[in-house]
């Protein structure tokens, strides 16, 4: 990559964003022409009058649920790409994900209990989105607590201690799930993650938290690169190592959690997107990060646009199309950068 | 954690919880047929199996709720030492037989040893459990095995598994009832103009079933013209989108859907539908319809009296 194509990734992701924004709101079961669309938002902001010609069930459709779903599926994205991001530099392992810690397996065991527990019409309500995101910050708080000796974390005790953990809570999920009965499907949906269900709830409910999330990850990019060069380089350069991790791991954990309760576990994004991302815009986080943002964001848009689409009227899970579709793009990116590497040599 | 190992067989689950609901009242038996057909008797099961029944079974299990109202509809309740599991609870006495069910994996399929000590002469299941099939019959456990894929194909199951238990007159009686109830709802909603309905068979994700199952032949019976004609699998997933843009006048909630119809108005765009607005969101009792056994014919008149009101007040 060079200098040039790296000054203008950023923007040109910011670009990728809208557009796919335009193209999720305008497709779907029924197609809304993007001057349909703005005319009813005007309308809606009091700026203009109602549109004629414009059947009620499409200004239902773009505002009750098709607006809402791209919105979400934007700030699931960017959560999950963001949370990748961060623990990636922490742990400096590329292997870590938003999961890592063990966040998605409790978020799992949260969103199953409530679903086993709330017969019925407690699926409608945000209960299980609240119980996912206890479950999530609980787990993580366990596994911190579990790789904490003394006054300083281990990060591969963390990564052990957070693996074992992810692997409890798995076993006793899989064991739940054999007693579960009519409720196996309400768990399986929610284990294959989905935007559909909850519209502006989810949105609202998820958003306060993304944000904070995302802006402390933002802010804190700079230490990023501190601790990405080791934890004694980063103390020497100044930087509170220890306080750091617990701030990152806080940061991330949030921003995993507030992104499974809302969406289920959508695999891929948090993991992949760091990395298709480092191949074009390089390591340093300050200019990592906020893409990584903007094409987590993009990315779940353009896969939820595919699961809703793709067989039409039926829709398929958005966590299966995630991996159908960014895994042989990122191979490609992998091998191309490789090859490029090579004949520099 | 990743959910998607666990894709295949939670698809075929939700197949067999479908046929698995709960109960209504009591139907009368009629008393068990003296057996007229000859044994050894060997047919072509519904997984396309050929099956050899030496004499009429004197022990037999049941594995699908259905298949347990239907050996007590045919008067073979005494016969019966085990059923699959809880969902077995209609008619009443099958709450006091042995349950076999509850192993494997995901907990349904039936306790191998269980079916083995139970000294059982046939056992009477329905589609999926490849494995645990072969086995018992490795152990010589003679499995047959069901299928109703519409009302018609219901009939002749019932008929065949009076074939296989020496109960064929029985078998004649009951489905020559159902099929007499069938009639009277074809006679009286066959000339109505046909209502655009939606079937809930779950949700969320929202839930329906497609062309090709039993339910939705019940539906068509009972002169819905579905807004799902066009689904491509049984159970798809569908888009509210193009719910709201359908419109369909009545929506159906199966009963194990577990919500209200208060509930369902509330959802995200919901309010767009004319089958909301016009109060036209019915609960319909799974037990009934996703039950392929002898209790259909009552839900196929359930079903048209929510689709044609006017045709049934009179």
């Amino acid at each position: 990559m060079t200098a040039r194509s790296r000054r203008w990734a950023t923007p040109a992701l910011g670009l990728l964003l809208v557009t796919s924004i335009l193209a999720a709101v305008a497709f779907g079961a029924v197609a809304i022409a993007p001057w349909t669309t703005a005319r009813l938002i005007l309308w809606k902001l009091h700026l203009a009058a109602r549109p004629t010609g414009v059947p009620d069930s499409t200004a239902v459709i773009l505002f009750q649920l098709r607006l809402p779903r791209v919105l979400l599926a934007a700030l699931v994205g960017a959560a999950l790409a963001a949370a990748g991001t961060v623990f990636q530099a922490l742990f400096r392992n590329p292997m870590a994900d938003p999961a890592i810690i063990g966040v998605s397996s409790g978020a799992a065991l949260g969103a199953i209990v409530v679903i086993l527990l709330g017969a019925g019409g407690a699926l409608d309500a945000m209960g299980v989105s609240a119980a996912a995101f206890v479950g999530a910050l609980l787990t993580a708080f366990v596994v911190y607590r579990l790789a904490r000796l003394g006054p300083s974390v281990q990060v591969a005790t963390l990564l052990l201690s957070g693996i074992a953990v992810a692997a409890i809570v798995s076993a006793v999920i899989s064991l739940v799930m054999t007693f579960s009965g009519q409720n196996i499907r309400s768990i399986y949906f929610w284990l294959l993650g989905g935007l559909g269900a909850r519209g502006w709830q989810s949105v609202i409910a998820a958003s306060p938290f993304m944000a904070t999330g995302i802006v402390i990850a933002m802010w804190s990019a700079h230490d990023l690169n501190l601790i990405a060069l080791g934890e004694e380089r980063a103390a020497q350069l100044g930087l509170d190592v220890e306080r750091f991790k617990i701030v990152s791991l806080a940061t991330g954990s949030l921003l995993t959690a507030a992104a499974v309760s809302v969406s289920g576990l959508i695999g891929f994004v948090g993991l992949m997107t760091p990395h298709i991302l480092r191949l074009l815009v390089g390591a340093d986080n300050r200019r990592l990060l906020p893409a990584s943002i903007l094409g987590g964001a993009s990315f779940m848009i353009l896969a939820d646009l595919v699961a809703r689409t793709a067989v039409r009227p039926e829709e398929i899970p958005v966590g299966a199309v995630t991996a159908v579709l960014g895994g042989p793009f990122f191979l490609y990116l992998l091998r191309r950068e490789r090859k490029a590497a090579r004949a520099r040599a | 954690m990743n959910g998607r190992r666990f894709a295949p067989v939670l698809v075929g689950l939700a197949v067999l919880v479908s046929g698995c609901a709960k109960p209504g009242a009591p139907a009368s038996a009629p008393p068990a047929s003296p057996s007229t057909q000859s044994f050894p008797i060997t047919l072509t099961d519904d997984d396309g199996v050929s099956v050899t029944i030496k004499a009429p079974p004197k022990r037999i299990i049941t594995f699908a709720p259905s298949n347990t109202e239907i050996v007590f509809a045919l008067g073979l309740g005494a016969e019966l030492v085990g059923v699959s599991g809880s969902f077995d609870d209609y008619p009443p006495q099958a709450k006091t037989i042995t349950q076999v069910g509850g192993s494997g994996d995901f907990g349904v399929d039936p306790n191998v040893e269980k079916v083995v000590s139970l000294h059982a002469d046939l056992l009477l299941t329905i589609s999926g459990g490849d494995q645990w099939k072969t086995r018992l019959r490795e152990l010589g456990v003679t499995v047959f095995t069901i299928n109703a894929t519409d009302f018609e194909d219901l009939l002749h199951d019932i008929r065949t598994v009076g074939e296989i238990t020496g109960a064929s007159t029985a078998a004649a009686t009951l489905t020559g009832g159902m099929a007499a109830q069938a009639q009277a709802v074809q006679a009286a909603v066959g000339h109505e103009p046909r209502v655009s309905c939606f079937f809930e068979a779950y949700y969320p994700p929202l839930t329906t079933v497609g062309p090709h199952t039993f339910i939705y032949d019940l539906l068509s019976r009972a002169g819905c013209d579905s807004v799902t004609a066009n689904a491509k699998s049984d159970y798809p997933e569908w888009s509210v989108d193009q719910l709201v843009a359908e419109g369909p006048a009545v929506y159906l909630v199966a009963s194990e859907s577990g919500v209200s119809a208060a509930a369902v108005a509330k959802r995200p765009g919901f309010s767009a539908i004319p089958a909301v607005q016009g109060g036209k969101v019915f609960l319909v009792s799974s037990d009934l319809i996703s039950r392929p056994g002898p209790r259909v014919a009552e839900g196929l008149m359930a079903l048209a009296r929510l689709l044609h009101p006017a045709v049934f007040s009179t």
